[in-house]
């Protein structure tokens, strides 16, 4: 009977070591992945820049001088119309892929631009409610931003909603971050995740928080994103 | 009289080129310049300017924590932001941070001075098309504490809470008489006439736990 139990002691004695062995193996694998999706970000932040400093001085150079000849012909108002579009294009493109207002002024003023530069072209009426705690880290912030940025993406891609409606709240140690439209919906089960999704659900694992995406056809999308701080 | 002007930007040329363009402005000159809002802070806090014109995307310290610690050190400071950005979410956090104006880096240099005489002058200058597109939720951030300094906020949020002069003065550590002055000064910025108005104006902007 002694036996039994010191071998029952043993086994979870090992039990316990090789748990132990497991969640330190996992910790390692999450720290890398979010070593990754630093990394990615600031190949992101680098390229931005380059757009930004390098096509875009060139744009706004030649933007001027179009404007400049504009008098002269209608011709060369056209293009002075064309390169003023470029120039916004790729500004526009610049900050997307590196949003400098998360930088300098935080998560809420980032998530109310986001919304404007992208549904304000749409017809998408928009509502945000925005609640944060008064310190977030930084990649928590970015983590929370490209969510939103993939999810709205989607929603003008495919919802063909007419309203949407972002939210963040935040209780204890969990920020919530709820996005919601009114439009077509989807079959979750039937529908493969794209790139964008699959991409923002790792992400989402590496810093522990979970991502939901509700939906069925004709009932809108609710995708749901709760992160422990 | 002369306006002295402490300056600060990253980006050494476009500095250079503002100082120099102010410099040979007869009512202006530029005392001193800084490369981030670390050296902003200990800048303003020796020079003592007229003006603090500044950057907000900066490396060490960003202009909006620049700003809030200013504010906490000189609560009267006149800060004029100068930025590439246009969009109104970067004008609506420099005002509420507490900013006197906001200019674009393209603007006219004539524009750029006029905008440091007027936020000297104490007046606020933000550009007009930018409050214009800004909507309601703008205007609810604007009222009532813009107008406010940043020692007659905390004193705004005690009275709204309920507390008396005296309370107020034992919180903040003053006198009941600095307490009195900034609430009398309170009322008067925003048109009230008792402690009752300011909690329902308070109310009405949201400002209410």
């Amino acid at each position: 009977m002694n036996d039994v139990a010191k071998e029952i002691a043993s086994i979870k004695a090992l039990q316990a070591t090789l748990q132990a062995r497991l969640d330190a193996d996992q910790e390692v694998l999450q720290q890398l992945a979010k070593r990754l999706w630093a990394q990615q970000e600031s190949e992101k932040a680098k390229l931005s820049r380059e757009l930004h400093d390098g096509i875009g001085q060139l744009l706004t150079g030649l933007t001027r001088r179009l404007q400049a000849l504009s008098s002269s012909s209608p011709e060369i108002e056209a293009l002075h119309g064309i390169a003023e579009m470029a120039l916004n294009d790729v500004r526009q493109l610049s900050r997307l892929m590196s949003p400098t207002i998360l930088d300098d002024l935080g998560l809420k003023p980032a998530l109310n631009w986001l919304c404007r530069n992208l549904l304000s072209g749409e017809d998408i009426e928009y509502h945000t409610d925005i609640s944060l705690p008064s310190e977030l880290a930084k990649d928590i912030s970015i983590l929370l931003f490209r969510i939103a940025q993939e999810s709205l993406v989607n929603a003008i891609k495919h919802s063909e909603a007419t309203n949407l409606t972002l939210t963040v709240s935040h209780h204890h140690n969990v920020i919530r971050l709820d996005i919601i439209d009114n439009g077509v919906g989807f079959d979750s089960k039937t529908i493969e995740p794209g790139i964008g999704l699959s991409s923002i659900r790792d992400r989402a694992k590496a810093f522990n928080a979970t991502l939901e995406i509700e939906s069925a056809a004709g009932q809108g999308t609710r995708t749901t994103v709760t992160v422990p701080v | 009289m002369t306006i002295r002007v402490v300056l600060a930007d990253d980006h050494v040329l476009m500095r250079q080129g503002v100082s120099q363009m102010l410099n040979a402005t007869p009512s202006i000159t530029v005392v001193g310049e800084c490369d981030d809002g670390v050296e902003l802070i200990a800048a303003v806090l020796k020079l003592s300017p007229d003006v603090i014109l500044m950057d907000i995307s900066m490396p060490r310290m960003s202009g909006l924590v620049a700003i809030d610690k200013i504010l906490a050190q000189r609560s009267d400071a006149k800060i004029l932001v100068l930025s590439m950005h246009n969009e109104v979410e970067y004008i609506e956090a420099m005002r509420d941070a507490g900013a006197k104006g906001y200019i674009l880096k393209e603007s006219s240099g004539d524009k750029l001075v006029d905008a440091i005489k007027k936020v000297a002058a104490n007046k606020t200058c933000f550009p007009d098309e930018l409050t214009q597109s800004s909507n309601e939720q703008c205007q609810k951030h604007i009222s009532p504490l813009s107008v406010l300094t940043r020692r007659e906020r905390e004193v705004f949020f005690l009275v709204a809470a309920g507390n008396t002069s005296k309370k107020i003065a034992e919180l903040l550590d003053m006198s009941l008489k600095t307490a009195e002055n900034h609430r009398s000064n309170i009322y008067k910025k925003l048109n009230l006439s008792s402690s009752a108005e300011l909690i329902r104006v308070a109310g009405k902007a949201g400002l209410l736990e």
